[in-house]
């Protein structure tokens, strides 16, 4: 039997005074699809975040696989992590932002191919028939050459999940990949990340408001509610009955808004 | 017809003669002082390759993780841009040698010009790279760039769009203020103008053409700056 592909233990994250994640204890099996969804400020967003190393914890540890993330064996203790620990786990997560964050001065199949060139030594030759078909995936083979600037929203973002892929990551972390968008363009980007929950071949940890989708695609939702896993279980029990009060709450106010 | 004819005519000799009148001496002064626009030229684009070095490096260097290389950074800006830079000249020129360093006219002249303006330089491609959204570093991590890799390949190619026009303005300023290498004996366009109107007293002729040659110098990094940003703000126009 194989350990959990994320887990989180008793992870604290703090601005100052301010807890954003508390005692976090939390896990994801692998090629598993989890949702999580909650209020903002809950910190959902912040699992992924501390996840991607965009930003340190202040306790606990995060395992990727079997290995810590923020920490390393140094024979038989434990050290705060290097960069070169950090970076290799890192190798394996890709992430996809609510804002894109498309690098504007290059093109599509530059954005794809700039990270395997740089970090992985492929050839720009090897690099751009991978991007190329990546591109194909996701629909975008006509826009290799355009700039960011040139691409609607729903076209950056799978752009962008297009270069995510790229780095061949075994975990993908998706940050409100629709919620930057006009609602004609959530469709097709939501059509990609099914298709990518229903391969199979990557674990997938999704925040999103989109609660219809959620139910879809995940194998597990999780509640988040003032940095706390307020509940957790099969996408049919969460949407279809809820234990928690601030859950149902939650839900109940997302059914007022649509 | 005819009559329009003549007045045009009347009027170019008129000034032709006028002009001749003017500028028949200008052979006396005129090579003095092509040779002073050659010493600034020189000045000019020593400095200005110095002043954008300076610029990147302690621009880069002032926000770097290190403390040591912060506080370089913060030193020679403060130095640099705390101090007059014609007391600058007088120390690279007068006070080294009191310990050992003896640098020629030239060397001290680019030197000072292109040590001051890199300080002011530095503020302005820091500013730059502060402009480039948080999110370019965020996916650069996500994408496990290294900091390296991120700098050179994402962050600064954006920051020179935002950079160019204060570049290109302290560029220019920086061609006015090589005026003041002569205080370390360099005869640069102003000096010789100033030795030349002291010798032939042709004030307006002498003083009109400094003047044009520091503009033509002027427009030359104007255009140069707008080529610069049309170029690399090219991915930022839809549709082309």
């Amino acid at each position: 039997m194989k350990g959990p592909k994320i887990r989180f233990e008793k992870v604290l994250k703090a601005y100052g005074e301010l807890k954003v994640l508390e005692d976090l204890d939390f896990h994801v099996d692998e090629n598993e699809v989890v949702a999580i969804i909650g209020p903002s400020g809950s910190g959902k967003t912040t699992v992924l975040r501390v996840l991607m190393t965009l930003e340190g914890i202040q306790g606990g540890t995060i395992f990727v696989g079997d290995e810590p993330l923020n920490v390393m064996r140094k024979g038989d203790r434990l050290v705060p992590a290097n960069r070169a620990h950090v970076r290799r786990i890192r190798s394996k997560i890709g992430m996809v932002f609510q804002s894109f964050n498309l690098f504007p001065h290059m093109t599509a199949l530059e954005n794809c191919i700039e990270a395997p060139v740089q970090t992985k030594g492929l050839s720009k030759s090897e690099a751009t028939a991978e991007s190329l078909e990546l591109l194909a995936m996701v629909g975008l083979t006509d826009k290799r050459d355009h700039y960011p600037s040139q691409l609607s929203g729903g076209q950056q973002q799978r752009v962008a999940i297009a270069r995510a892929l790229a780095m061949r990551p075994e975990i993908l972390l998706f940050d409100e990949p629709t919620s930057a968008l006009d609602p004609e363009m959530v469709g097709e980007v939501l059509n990609v990340i099914r298709d990518l929950a229903r391969s199979g071949h990557y674990t997938i940890l999704l925040v999103t408001h989109q609660m219809g989708f959620a139910r879809e695609v995940s194998d597990r939702v999780c509640f988040f509610d003032g940095g706390v896993m307020v509940e957790e279980g099969a996408p049919d029990d969460i949407f279809g009955n809820p234990q928690n009060d601030r859950l149902r709450h939650f839900l109940s106010k997302i059914l007022e808004a649509t | 017809m005819a009559g329009r004819i003549i007045a045009v005519v009347a009027l170019t000799a008129f000034l032709c003669g006028i002009s001749f009148a003017t500028f028949s001496e200008l052979r006396i002064f005129l090579p003095a002082m092509l040779r002073g626009a050659v010493v600034t030229l020189q000045v000019s684009i020593l400095s200005a390759v110095l002043f954008i070095v300076m610029s990147f490096l302690a621009g880069i260097a002032k926000d770097s993780g290190t403390r040591l290389v912060r506080w370089l950074a913060i030193g020679y800006i403060e130095v640099f841009r705390g101090t007059s830079l014609l007391v600058q000249l007088f120390w690279l020129y007068f006070v080294l040698p009191e310990f050992g360093i003896v640098l020629s006219p030239m060397m001290a002249g680019v030197l000072g010009v292109g040590l001051n303006f890199g300080a002011y330089g530095a503020e302005i491609v820091r500013g730059a790279m502060l402009a480039v959204p948080r999110g370019q570093q965020e996916a650069s991590v996500a994408l496990n760039l290294s900091d390296r890799a991120c700098l050179i390949r994402i962050v600064i190619p954006q920051a020179v769009v935002v950079m160019i026009p204060g570049m290109t303005n302290l560029t220019i300023e920086l061609i006015k203020a090589t005026a003041l290498v002569s205080a370390v004996t360099l005869v640069d366009i102003t000096y010789a103008s100033v030795q030349q109107n002291q010798l032939h007293y042709r004030t307006l002729e002498i003083f009109t053409i400094t003047v044009m040659l520091y503009y033509c110098f002027a427009q030359f990094i104007r255009f140069g700056g707008s080529a610069l940003e049309d170029r690399f703000s090219r991915h930022l126009r839809r549709g082309h």
